[in-house]
């Protein structure tokens, strides 16, 4: 009986219970409390919201339905119903996660990440302190960034400025379009004066003064604030930036041969290194979907196509010395590109429709016959062409026309397309005249490279149904368009049914 | 805390050491004889304890025991699985023994949770499923086979090889995991796939808090416990069992070509759209493509003995099972060895299982690709490259996946390897006191394995090239417990008490790699190792937790008239945020044997017990790590004008960091009679479980920025109240015995609290409310279709406002319930939910001279489910096969409920809408079984101790009005329990089967 006794006070000694046996530390990831102590902690904080471009919602895929697709430059024809809905205002389900709720998601998440950062690196110890403000500066910068196209697609966003990390349940109060463009317009000021001119060579890719001033003046613009937007502008013809920035190839600014070039004023990092899926995960994707998406039936998804009026467009006028507008080559797959340029489409003939056209800028059929999910190619979200055409655009509206004239023509020239006056002499005339002209000038240049969403509500293009209707018989997806409504996206359901401070935007 | 509890475990110990003494013997006589069954097979092993006394002994070979007893003492004779018997001596010294099968008796001897009752003493709600009636059924889970075997219970599996059944028990009382506590032999594990049925000797059910709480915070989605089979004395029995099945998948009635192509013309034509150029010299039954016959055999073999001090058990097992979907495969191999040896007070034992089960996973989905595909899409196509034919631009535009084509060209599966199994030890120190240590150790290597080879299966697929990966796991479930056991009876007052300690630690660790372009020859062959190809990615992670556990039970019953029991358990965990690991457990129940008293005089009530309790239960079914926030540094980023990769560090998911214990309080009332000699028992429980705290994922705003899932919160309290009711009947009729069981399960649940803000939670299509069942399907109503353009234009609000201006005459007509005129999401309603009202099962028998012939009914009714494949195959809205026969609405055929074909368009074909919104309801006959038991007569001359042979259906027959594959479908998502996305249906089994032993 002793012994056994004994047996069991051992058998009890050796199963003894510590309390520290409940602290189990995680192996697999640091816990917050270690993080944001050091210069390096800071510059991977930073670090994390560029990874925001390789996630699905944003630059990575989804984002070109709704500014290209969307827009009259673009159409599509996918078998998933809902998702070519989406791209012709007909929005049944709010929620649609491809449509609008990957995208209003990635946002926040890029936005919680600037907020992570802007609120721990002020505390964290520099040795010198530029570089924290360079750091500041970048998250800012982001900030405006996904609040800036936000702004295009929702319009009423609720505006978060901390990361509200202990509380997961936050419900942020609504916001208007107008307190989204406050908050714009204060981070990329603020963010202005700490960010340098240029990069050296390993930092290339984050974002300049000139990558400030692009989206002070695009957020501007927006807004017909065109004093603004035209001192933010003459930064690159009168201030630090002038001579910075040059043309060069057309075709170079959208392949991965010549990345960073002198055009580029801001382009994300895109690169082919992690063939995985997209997300958070172990060396996720770090490239581009979209021309796996944009790519023509059987080659690609072919979930988004380019609208044939762009084809018809360039072909209207011929270059100075009687070819073919050497931008068609390079912007669009269309049916008679062989004839035309000699080329072939992923070195196939052309087999699909003969009134349709696909997106060529950033594919990759210049050196192989397949896409996948992994783009390398940048994307280049401002380059100096778009700056030229919007500070013409801006000078026009300030009412000096005649000074606008050469920017366009600068642009055009390139192309080896005659002078305005010369091409278009009425263009000139009046400031009108002008914008009309312009408007096209930016279509011809700048299709597929998402902006034309921002220009149509820019013009006011769809603010009425007379303007809308015009807009329609180039893209008849807008006689779904319902003016004061479909101006702006659907928030997503659950946002508005989840947070009591949040209303639906108007009709929907 | 900790230390206080040992130093209590401690005193308490010795407390209970010093306070009894050992028990004197009275006048005794030697008495011998045999127990048997009521067929005459000896039960070796069979208890034989003289009552009131320590004296015990255990019958041998051929259930021949030998006990030294007073001449006026009284024998309790008890088999597990048989209604234990008290005979008094009566000065005899030969007494035989039969026992008979418990199946209506209160006194079986019912396994809880470390010890073992007598079914009438039993306090709390547990269910008792013989292993024989599931082994009658052929299912690759136990899970699987208790379906409507028994109250309380809720099972969804399907027939995918290897596919693992869902299993509520009374109700979702939370959102996380809701699969019960598997015990197996005292070990605290999972009855999964690699556990082999055949070597089940009993399941207990433990439903409510006071049956449950002695696992305290494991127990509060019930406990499922299995005994698995052991040696008895006597010389070695053999028994073999071997059983073939043929398995047939349900199937989709859809059209052929020409009917197709009639139909899919037509809703291009209502479209407006140029009709896609089908190819007619096609006609494909994709059925038959992705579809066979598939099979399964189940073989097993015994060994088992023992003598005076010890015991075995070894078998092995094979079980495979060929898919009914091409390239689908199960096989297990199974080996267990149960040994138990005992000298004096010491004994010591063991239970060891290993098995290796590897599982080749289905690809895609076929049983929604079968209908995505076009009849008029061939199997093989030569102008793709790969040459598998798949959907075309110009002829046939869909996105379905060539089941034969992925099949051959993905290759992916999972090996299993398992131990699991307990070291225990027992001291017997007097005959009321022992003292049990329980080692226990469960380990699973799992390897994963994928190659994608080089080819295509679907239009439009994005090229890859060949891809190969694999992953590397081990888990390991090691369980320390000590308990002392007490138990005595002192005149009318039995005692018993137990107290132990127990310790768990978890621990998952895996790695990953992946390959791409891996290397292939002339001859096709892929060389899929890591070493091989290029890209290679690689990760790996592992895991960790502890949990401990003190606990202690009392159970005190005074003339078998009055009983109570009172458990106590305190658990800590590792898993809770800090503050929040330990919490205690108690519960209290009570039962009061009517029948018992001197008042009661019924003769035909031979037994009646009232039984109540309540108690609280705990659980912490999360992750290992959740309530603490990490920063993510997994991604990259590419920089620079070298593009170089730099890190990054963010935190990517938000955590709440006061996770507590949810827990769960439950009330139970019932009663168990008998009638007629206990030929008759109906036994009926009524019970209120009321978990709070539940620890889920809710959804929070994607304003926050959260991302990998919602942070689990405690911030959910739901009820479960429900009524069980179990009769059975067992009688007799000379050689003609026969019998049945009627079960009947209602449970209703109500949301109590919901959330951060209690807002309404919307997910998929349901609408999650306060006062409400979880998951309400929130769907737009329709009102019938449109018979003419006048109907349209006729169609307005109270404000006159035309509703539907845009739909034309055979479109459906929505319900504007909001009267704005317009249908949008404001107009969306609750449309009922996927929790059946209730839940039936029959089981009847009868058997007459070695025949015997089962019947397995199951019922639920009342659950309304969304018939997912038919939003595709009704949509006409995306191009995919048509059921045969439908006749969409044409001017000429205004008669029917199905809306106008309409191709690319969402106007009918919606998926949130009441058009697929169907009844769940369905009877159906779970299991015919028909078996004979060859005489013994000829048996015995060829040296067989019994040798049966039997026939047997499942699923055979099913009575409902569902329209899509199976009924009994499984999902996995809480909400939408009641989503068929085109769920691997259960199947239609017949089998035969050959037990014999000698």
């Amino acid at each position: 009986m002793k012994k056994s006794l004994l047996v069991i006070l051992i058998v009890l000694s050796l199963t003894s219970c510590s309390k520290s046996v409940l602290d189990q530390l995680n192996p697999n990831a640091m816990p917050v409390s270690q993080f944001w102590k050091t210069e390096d902690d800071a510059q991977k904080g930073v670090n994390a919201i560029y990874a925001m471009f390789y996630q699905n919602g944003g630059w990575n895929r989804w984002i070109y339905f709704r500014l290209d697709l969307t827009s009259d430059e673009g159409m599509s024809k996918s078998p998933w119903v809902e998702l070519a809905d989406w791209t012709r205002f007909n929005y049944v389900n709010y929620n649609f996660f491809e449509g609008n709720g990957n995208t209003w998601k990635d946002t926040y998440k890029a936005i919680f990440r600037a907020n992570q950062v802007l609120k721990f690196v002020p505390d964290i110890p520099f040795a010198d302190e530029k570089k924290k403000a360079a750091i500041l500066a970048q998250a800012k910068f982001f900030r405006a960034f996904y609040y800036f196209y936000g702004a295009l697609l929702w319009e009423n966003m609720p505006v978060i400025t901390d990361p509200h990390l202990d509380d997961p349940g936050y419900t942020p109060p609504a916001g208007t379009l107008a307190d989204v463009w406050t908050q714009v317009e204060r981070d990329l000021n603020e963010a202005l004066p700490d960010l340098p001119v240029t990069w050296d060579n390993p930092n290339v890719g984050r974002p300049t003064k000139g990558a400030v001033n692009a989206y002070l003046a695009r957020m501007y613009m927006q807004q017909h604030k065109w004093a603004e937007a035209k001192t933010a502008l003459d930064y690159f013809f009168t201030g630090e930036g002038k001579g910075l920035y040059q043309m060069v190839d057309f075709k170079e600014n959208f392949r991965a041969t010549q990345e960073n070039n002198a055009e580029s004023i801001f382009e994300i990092q895109f690169s082919d290194a992690n063939k995985t899926g997209e997300g958070d995960g172990v060396n996720a994707n770090m490239g581009s979907n979209r021309t796996q998406f944009f790519a023509p039936r059987g080659i690609g998804w072919s979930d988004g196509q380019a609208r044939f009026w762009l084809v018809q467009e360039f072909k209207k006028e011929k270059t100075t010395d009687n070819q073919i507008d050497p931008r068609l080559r390079y912007s669009l797959f269309y049916p008679d590109q062989e004839k035309d340029f000699g080329d072939k489409i992923y070195g196939r003939s052309w087999e699909w429709g003969a009134d349709e056209a696909w997106f060529k800028k950033y594919s990759r059929d210049y050196y192989r016959n397949n896409e996948d999910y992994y783009s390398e190619v940048n994307n280049r979200l401002v380059r100096y062409a778009d700056i030229l055409l919007m500070y013409a655009e801006v000078l026009n509206e300030l009412g000096q026309t005649v000074a606008a004239v050469p920017y366009v023509d600068q642009v055009r020239a390139r192309s080896k397309m005659a002078p305005l006056a010369t091409a278009y002499p009425a263009a000139v005339l009046s400031k009108d005249n002008f914008r009309d002209r312009l408007k096209m000038e930016r279509a011809l240049e700048l299709c597929g490279e998402s902006v034309r969403w921002a220009d149509l509500k820019r013009w006011g293009d769809l603010e009425s149904q007379q303007k809308v209707d015009v807009v329609a018989q180039r893209d008849p997806d807008f006689k779904n368009f319902t003016v004061g409504k479909h101006i702006r996206l659907p928030i997503p359901q659950t946002e508005v049914l989840n947070n009591p401070n949040l209303k639906q935007n108007a009709g929907y | 805390m900790c230390r206080v509890h040992c130093k209590w475990y401690l005193s308490t110990f010795f407390f209970l050491c010093t306070l009894f003494n050992v028990v004197s013997a009275q006048n005794e006589q030697t008495v011998t004889g045999t127990v048997t069954d009521e067929r005459g097979t000896a039960l070796t092993g069979a208890s034989i304890s003289v009552k009131g006394t320590s004296i015990a002994t255990v019958a041998g070979e051929n259930g021949m025991y030998r006990i030294t007893v007073g001449g006026n003492g009284t024998l309790v004779v008890s088999s597990v699985g048989y209604a234990s018997q008290e005979v008094p001596v009566q000065n005899r010294s030969e007494i035989n023994v039969v026992l008979r099968a418990a199946a209506t008796d209160l006194n079986e001897v019912v396994v809880v949770g470390y010890g073992t009752q007598l079914k009438k003493d039993l306090t709390g709600a547990v269910s008792v499923v013989k292993a024989a009636d599931v082994l009658k059924r052929q299912s690759t889970t136990v899970a699987e086979a208790l379906q409507g075997l028994t109250t309380g219970i809720r099972v969804r599996g399907g027939g995918q090889p290897g596919a693992e059944a869902l299993i509520q028990i009374r109700g979702a009382k939370n959102l996380t995991g809701t699969n019960p506590l598997y015990v197996i032999d005292g070990l605290i594990t999972d009855a999964n796939r690699d556990f082999n049925s055949f070597d089940i000797q009993s399941i207990q059910i433990l439903k409510d808090a006071s049956a449950a709480a002695i696992y305290g915070s494991r127990a509060a989605n019930g406990v499922i416990i299995i005994t698995t089979k052991q040696g008895k004395s006597g010389p070695m029995q053999i028994q073999a069992s071997a059983r073939y099945t043929v398995q047939k998948m349900p199937l989709y009635d859809l059209m052929e070509t020409p009917e197709f192509m009639k139909l899919n013309y037509q809703a291009y034509d209502n479209a407006g759209v140029s009709r896609q150029k089908l190819d007619s010299t096609v006609n494909t039954d994709w059925q038959d493509v992705a579809f066979r016959t598939g099979s399964a055999k189940d073989l097993n073999m015994s060994f088992s003995g023992g003598g005076n001090s010890g015991s075995y058990y070894v078998s092995g097992g094979y079980f495979g099972n060929k898919g009914t979907v091409i390239g689908t495969k199960f096989d297990r191999y199974n080996l267990r060895v149960n040994t138990q040896g005992s000298k004096g007070i010491f004994s010591i034992g063991e239970n060891l299982a290993i098995s290796n089960a590897n599982v080749a996973d289905m690809q895609g989905n076929p049983v929604v690709d079968v209908y995505r595909l076009l009849p008029t899409i061939p199997v093989y196509d030569n102008t793709h490259p790969g040459g598998y034919g798949y959907g075309d631009e110009q002829k046939a535009r869909t996105f379905g996946t060539n089941p034969l084509a992925i099949a051959n060209i993905v290759n992916s599966g999972v090996d299993n390897f398992r131990v699991r199994g307990n070291l225990w030890s027992e001291l017997k120190f007097t005959s009321f006191l022992k003292y049990r240590l329980n080692l226990g150790y469960e380990t699973s290597r799992d390897h994963y394995k994928y190659l994608k080879k080089d080819g295509f299966w679907t239009l439009n697929q994005s090229y890859d090239p060949s891809i190969a990966n694999e992953n590397r796991a081990s888990y390991e479930n090691k369980l320390v417990e000590n308990t002392l056991a007490f138990k005595e009876k002192y005149g009318k007052h039995d005692v018993s008490a137990i107290l132990g300690q127990s310790f768990q630690k978890q621990t998952y660790a895996q790695i990953w790699g992946s390959k791409r372009n891996i290397v292939q020859d002339a001859s096709g062959h892929y060389y899929d190792v890591l070493d091989q190809g290029d890209g290679g990615q690689l990760g790996g992670y592992r895991q960790e937790a502890d949990l401990i556990s003190y606990f202690g039970r009392v159970e005190y019953a005074y003339d078998n008239r009055y009983l109570i029991n009172g458990v106590l358990r305190y658990d800590g965990t590792s898993r809770l945020g800090t503050g929040h690991k330990t919490g205690y457990f108690p519960s209290i129940s009570a039962a009061w044997r009517i029948s018992g008293e001197k008042f009661f005089n019924v003769s035909w009530i031979s037994d009646l017990k009232l039984r109540a309790n309540y108690g609280t239960l705990g659980s912490s079914n999360i992750g290992y790590y959740d309530p603490f926030p990490v920063i993510n540094t997994f991604p990259t980023i590419a920089m620079g004008r070298d593009q170089h990769i730099e890190h990054l560090g963010t935190q990517v998911k938000l955590t709440n960091p006061d996770l507590r214990w949810e827990t769960l309080e439950q009330q139970n009332y019932g009663f168990d009679v008998s009638f007629l000699n206990n030929k008759l028992s109906l036994t009926g429980d009524y019970f209120i479980a009321k978990t709070r705290d539940v620890l889920y994922g809710a959804p929070i705003l994607m304003t926050t920025g959260n991302d990998g899932g919602n942070p689990l919160v405690n911030a959910l309290s739901l009820q479960n109240s429900g009524l069980e009711l179990a009769l059975t009947y067992r009688g007799n009729a000379n050689a003609f015995n026969y019998g049945g069981t009627l079960n009947f399960t209602a449970v209703r649940n109500k949301v109590l609290k919901l959330g951060y803000q209690g807002n309404d939670l919307f997910t998929g299509l349901t609408r999650t409310t306060v006062g409400q069942p979880l998951g309400l399907w929130y769907l737009l109503k329709t009102d019938g279709i449109f018979q003419t353009q006048n109907e349209v234009n006729n169609y307005k609000n109270s404000k006159g406002q035309l509703i539907q201006p845009n739909a034309k005459p055979g479109d459906l007509r929505f319900v504007d319930l909001n009267d704005d005129g317009q249908i949008t999401n404001s107009d969306k309603m609750d449309m009922g939910h996927a929790w059946p009202k209730f839940e039936t099962g029959l089981n009847l028998f009868g058997s007459y001279n070695g025949f015997s012939l089962t019947m397995d009914w199951f019922g639920s009714f009342g659950a309304k489910v969304i018939n997912g494949p038919r939003i595709a195959m009704d949509g006409f809205s995306d191009n995919a096969n048509y059921r045969k026969g439908i006749q969409p609405w044409t001017p000429e055929n205004p008669n029917t409920n199905t809306p106008r074909a309409l191709y690319a368009s969402t106007l009918n074909s919606r998926g949130d809408i009441d058009r697929w919104l169907e009844s769940g309801s369905f009877a159906r006959l779970k299991l015919i079984s028909l078996s004979y038991d060859l005489p013994k007569e000829w048996l015995t001359k060829i040296g067989f101790t019994n040798a049966q042979l039997s026939v047997s259906g499942q699923n055979l027959i099913t009575i409902t009005k569902y329209t899509g594959l199976d009924p009994e479908f499984n999902n996995a998502n809480i909400y939408e329990r009641g989503y068929d996305f085109g769920a691997y249906p259960n199947l239609k089994m017949f089998s035969v089967g050959l037990n014999f032993g000698f």
